[in-house]
């Protein structure tokens, strides 16, 4: 017995001399005088394909900014931790961030539900944190809370505006295949509903909600082809969605009813499906591509030359920009534009500022911050899928829409959090 | 949770029930391409390898890759079809001669745990190696299409499934039965000392067993590949299944494999319109029954 | 004896010491630290001192961090009761699924322990109106007398140091020799009278009780509780913990608790995309080369010093 706890000890002093050896050396050295933003995200993994890209944008965002002179003559510094998917580790990286690292702000999230965590940290500790990626309106609506801001659009808007371009269908039996966990029910029912009130014509005639991760859709399939519906929603994303897209093709599904998926757009979806690209989809795209986007946008061109130099530059296997690109470019540029109304870098003055609102000039069109919520309401692009040249697949027949035209008003979102604090 | 697939018209319905009777059956092929190999390594070296998942995944991957690298004809595919799991078998042979015979005598636990780190390692290599974007293969021109079975389409490529899986069963079972060196294997299961006592290199038979079962997982990987979004993820998604086909089929055991892979698959496939919210829950739901009741599945051997 | 009681007093008294000379976030990983280490070590009474290696503990771990985070925010208790309540139905957990589980032996055992913490983790997933569902609980913050960050720490020293005098205790008592005799050869302690199965359930539970405690204390201390308490990759970190401090000694999950969340916080620091491949690397070596762990790395030269010094 006392061998063991002398032995235990030895390696405790080992371990010790060990951790305080690397611990304070790897601290990021703190240029002199830089905004530091703690940045948490998920750098390992499956989430990888999204948020590479993603910082990708906010590091180009950050050198241009820093090239201009910084914020406030200071430079602008993201300091980025992983969280591996997790909610608790992202809270432990929020306070290495906030008490070890000294960081002005925190920003960050890709999963709602660790966007969710580190918002309710921010809020105890009050620090002002900036959601970047994820989605789940219920970060700045239910949950939301003036140590808050969500720097890209929210489910609500995208869902909306899909719902919007399919309320001039002339469909009225729908029906839908979305994942069973929250980030899908929160974008069915947004979806829904915001249909529903555009075309109170349309009824739902089945609901189908596979588990996140499901390989196998075939039996969803069978369900939709029997169901009777004109057209139906598609609230999968990513590789689960590839799958579906893939399984029901040769069932003829596409066919035979209208497929609204919510996200197909995106490159990450619709460039592996090549030939197998469902034409005729209608759904939500960063067209940065499109001729008629292009003309609207005259900027965005120069812009997206910019992204592949500097993404290929950095070793980016598929150096094209993605929608996470843009959402990673717009956050830096909405957090120094804040921080520079603010003339400071105290938490409550920025959200002071938050709080009024400004609005921000992008290569994509206006961004606004809306100030009842801290939200950021940006264009919604939608389109149909189309073949273009050498089999790959793209979006054509853009329609824009600004994210204002289609959000929920400030009095609805209010009435959204006197019902959540009730039910606490 | 809400209103539900209804499952009033299907039983009405013959055609879509035998569809889905079909796609079930398809999908508990699948399953059992995909777990045959671990039951054969757990059977031979008693060693559950829950890397199985990553060389799924790893075929999947070679499979897409091999299909960017050939010439667009059609029959690229069979060629992929044919070298990716061979690739597959190679790694599986390298790991079992590096790593996994130095843990033989040890306790199942540390073996368990060697190969749930060979999952870590496999998975950060494949993201480094193939970077983090989804990617796609293609079906071949002749299967992309579907048949008409009771009047109802039916995707071709499942066709390929339905017919490949009998003849790997049957395969595998002409290899262990009527092949030397599938005699030695099984020698190897019932007293590995005795025969190497009588001058066979069990080490190396060992080694090709590995290698055999990592082929099955490469050529599970490259058949799906055409029917999923190959990328990250895809070794957890399949591990847990194959996990859950193997125990309730019985460690070591093909036809229990066989039955039970085909009894999951169909269960997945209409559990689903019976109880919606259940898929997440069922393999393992079905394991524990099974655990339970009958450890040893349904033809495995109890052990002492 | 006493020479280990001494070292055992200062280690700590250093603890005890530490948040004055540390700043707040090393605070922060010591109480994780410490959480981690009871998790291991409630884990090593089955598998390194019984014989049993579950891969489904994390369901314990979940049970005692959602209890007390619904009894706290739901029920309205006050913390400490929820904080003492929720123990007691990690431990009733335990009571339930080990009464299947302890039946079986070795793969089975695992397997079993497996599917039930995945069943439970789907539970909590999908039970959105109790649990939060996929977004968890959260505001689940301690009273104010234990909001600071060096307080909740020597609250949780207090409650982990408590935990370990009482493990310390099981291990040395009959009962846990009883334990260790049956992790030797069950047969021959079935033939000297010992009940095994209710010996092999009694330690399941007093693990599960033990790792709901741990689970306790990661509630408040998070501020939030999420299902994947409750997912298998959970299940294998004091596992991991075990294997990496040497599962052996009764001090060896501490040693190995403090090496892997100094390790795991170092590397995602520095690159973290190759945390799992690290991870892995390490695991394999510890089995391949050091299989009593770091703590079996000084064990061995303690050894050798020995024989040449000619001591016994």
């Amino acid at each position: 017995m006392s061998t063991e706890s002398h032995t235990a000890a030895r390696s405790f002093c080992l371990l010790g001399l060990l951790f305080a050896l690397f611990g304070p050396v790897g601290s990021a050295v703190a240029q002199e005088n830089a905004i530091r933003i703690g940045e948490i995200n998920s750098y390992s993994g499956v989430a990888t394909v999204y948020t590479f890209p993603y910082k990708e944008g906010l590091m180009l965002a950050t050198k241009e900014i820093n090239d201009a002179g910084g914020v406030l003559g200071r430079r602008l510094e993201f300091i980025h931790r992983d969280d591996k998917l997790k909610p608790d580790e992202a809270v432990k990286a929020a306070r290495e961030l906030v008490l070890q690292e000294k960081v002005d702000f925190l920003a960050g999230c890709i999963s709602s539900a660790v966007g969710l965590a580190i918002s309710a940290y921010a809020k105890d500790a009050k620090v002002l944190y900036f959601a970047t990626h994820c989605q789940t309106s219920r970060l700045t609506w239910d949950q939301g809370h003036r140590y808050v801001a969500h720097t890209t659009n929210n489910v609500s808007q995208y869902a909306r505006a899909l719902a919007k371009r399919a309320s001039t269908l002339p469909y009225t039996r729908w029906a839908h295949i979305s994942p069973d966990y929250e980030y899908g029910q929160n974008l069915w029912q947004e979806f829904w509903a915001y249909l529903k009130y555009l075309k109170p014509d349309v009824q739902l005639v089945q609901q189908n909600w596979p588990k996140l991760g499901e390989t196998d859709h075939s039996p969803y399939i069978t369900a939709l082809l029997q169901s009777g519906a004109e057209a139906f929603f598609s609230g999968l994303w990513g590789a689960q969605e590839i799958a579906f897209v893939k399984q029901a093709r040769p069932f003829g599904l596409m066919e035979k009813a209208q497929f609204v998926p919510s996200s197909l757009g995106n490159p990450d979806e619709l460039d592996p499906l090549g030939r197998e690209a469902p034409v005729g989809a209608i759904t939500t795209a960063f067209a940065w591509y499109d001729d008629g986007v292009k003309k609207r946008h005259p900027a965005l061109d120069a812009w997206t030359k910019k992204y592949i130099t500097w993404a290929t530059t950095h070793g980016m296997k598929d150096p094209l920009p993605k929608l996470g690109a843009t959402w990673g470019y717009a956050s830096a540029y909405i957090i120094a534009e804040a921080i520079r109304r603010a003339k400071a870098t105290d938490p409550d003055k920025v959200s002071a500022v938050l709080s009024e609102g400004f609005e921000m000039e992008f290569p994509w069109g206006t961004v606004i911050m809306r100030g009842c919520d801290q939200q950021a309401i940006p264009p919604q692009w939608t389109g149909v899928v189309k073949m273009g040249e050498e089999g790959k697949p793209i979006v054509a027949d853009i329609e824009e829409i600004h994210g204002k035209d289609l959000i929920r008003s400030c009095d609805e979102v209010a009435q959204l959090r006197a019902a959540a604090a009730r039910n606490k | 949770m809400e209103m539900t697939t209804s499952l009033f018209p299907w039983i009405t319905n013959s055609p879509l029930i035998a569809v889905q009777v079909m796609s079930g059956l398809s999908v508990g092929m699948f399953l059992f391409l995909l777990s045959v190999g671990m039951s054969l390594i757990f059977g031979v070296t008693r060693i559950v390898n829950l890397a199985h998942g990553s060389f799924y995944m790893v075929g999947a991957y070679l499979m897409a890759a091999l299909i960017e690298v050939l010439p667009g004809n059609p029959v690229s595919f069979w060629i992929a079809l044919l070298l990716a799991p061979i690739g597959v078998a190679v790694l599986g042979g390298v790991i079992e001669i590096t790593l996994l015979r130095r843990v033989y005598r040890r306790d199942p636990m540390m073996q368990l745990i060697l190969t749930f780190a060979l999952i870590l390692i496999i998975g950060t290599l494949v993201l480094l190696v193939w970077g983090p974007d989804n990617k796609s293969v293609a079906r071949p021109e002749a299967l992309a299409g579907s048949v008409r079975i009771l009047g109802q389409p039916f995707p071709s490529y499942y066709l390929l499934v339905l017919g490949l899986s009998p003849l790997v069963a049957v395969g595998l079972w002409l290899v262990f039965y009527r092949t030397r060196w599938g005699m030695l294997v099984r020698a190897a299961t019932v007293d590995r000392e005795m025969l190497g006592a009588l001058g066979v290199d069990v080490s190396r038979l060992y080694t090709q067993v590995f290698a055999f079962g990592s082929w099955l997982a490469g050529l599970g990987g490259a058949l799906a590949a055409p029917t999923v979004a190959v990328a990250l993820g895809m070794d957890a998604d399949v591990l847990i299944n194959a996990f859950v086909v193997v125990v309730i089929g019985g460690l070591g055991s093909f036809a229990g494999t066989l039955i039970s892979a085909l009894v999951v698959g169909e269960l997945q496939s209409f559990g689903i319109l019976i109880f919606p919210g259940v898929s997440i829950v069922l393999p393992f739901a079905l394991m524990a029954v099974v655990l339970m009741i009958r450890p040893w599945g349904l033809l495995g051997e109890p052990e002492e | 004896m006493a020479r280990s009681t001494v070292m055992l007093a200062a280690a700590l008294a250093i603890a005890l010491v530490l948040p004055l000379a540390l700043s707040a976030f090393y605070v922060v990983l010591l109480t994780e630290i410490a959480v981690a280490a009871l998790f291991a070590t409630a884990f090593n009474l089955l598998m390194g001192f019984g014989g049993m290696v579950s891969f489904g503990h994390a369901a314990y771990f979940a049970l005692g961090a959602y209890a007390a985070a619904l009894l706290a925010q739901k029920a309205e208790w006050p913390m400490l009761a929820a904080f003492a309540a929720a123990p007691l139905v990690a431990a009733f957990g335990a009571l339930v699924f080990g009464f299947f589980i302890v039946r079986l032996s070795h793969t089975y055992f695992a397997m079993l322990s497996l599917a039930f913490a995945q069943i439970l983790y789907t539970i909590i997933f999908k039970w959105t109106s109790l649990t939060g569902g996929d977004n968890g609980l959260l505001n689940v913050w301690p009273p104010a007398f234990l909001r600071s960050v060096t307080a909740y720490y020597y609250f949780t020293l207090l409650v982990i140091g408590a935990c370990f005098l009482a493990l310390h205790a099981i291990v040395n008592s009959p009962f846990g020799y009883a334990l260790k005799a049956i992790r030797e050869n069950p047969r021959r302690a079935r033939f000297i009278g010992v009940n095994v199965r209710r010996h092999q359930l009694c330690a399941f539970v007093l693990s599960g009780f033990f790792s709901g405690v741990a689970g306790a204390v990661f509630a408040f201390h998070n501020g939030s509780v999420f299902p994947d308490f409750a997912f298998f990759t959970k299940s294998f970190e004091p596992l991991i913990v075990v294997l990496l401090g040497g599962m052996q000694s009764f001090y060896g999950p501490l040693a190995g608790a403090f090496g892997f969340k100094v390790m795991e916080w170092l590397i995602s620091r520095w690159a973290p995309i190759y945390w799992p491949l690290f991870l892995g690397a390490i695991l394999i070596v510890v089995i391949l080369v050091l299989p009593q762990g770091f703590v079996g790395l000084f064990e061995r030269r303690a050894w050798r010093l020995r024989a040449v010094n000619g001591k016994k």
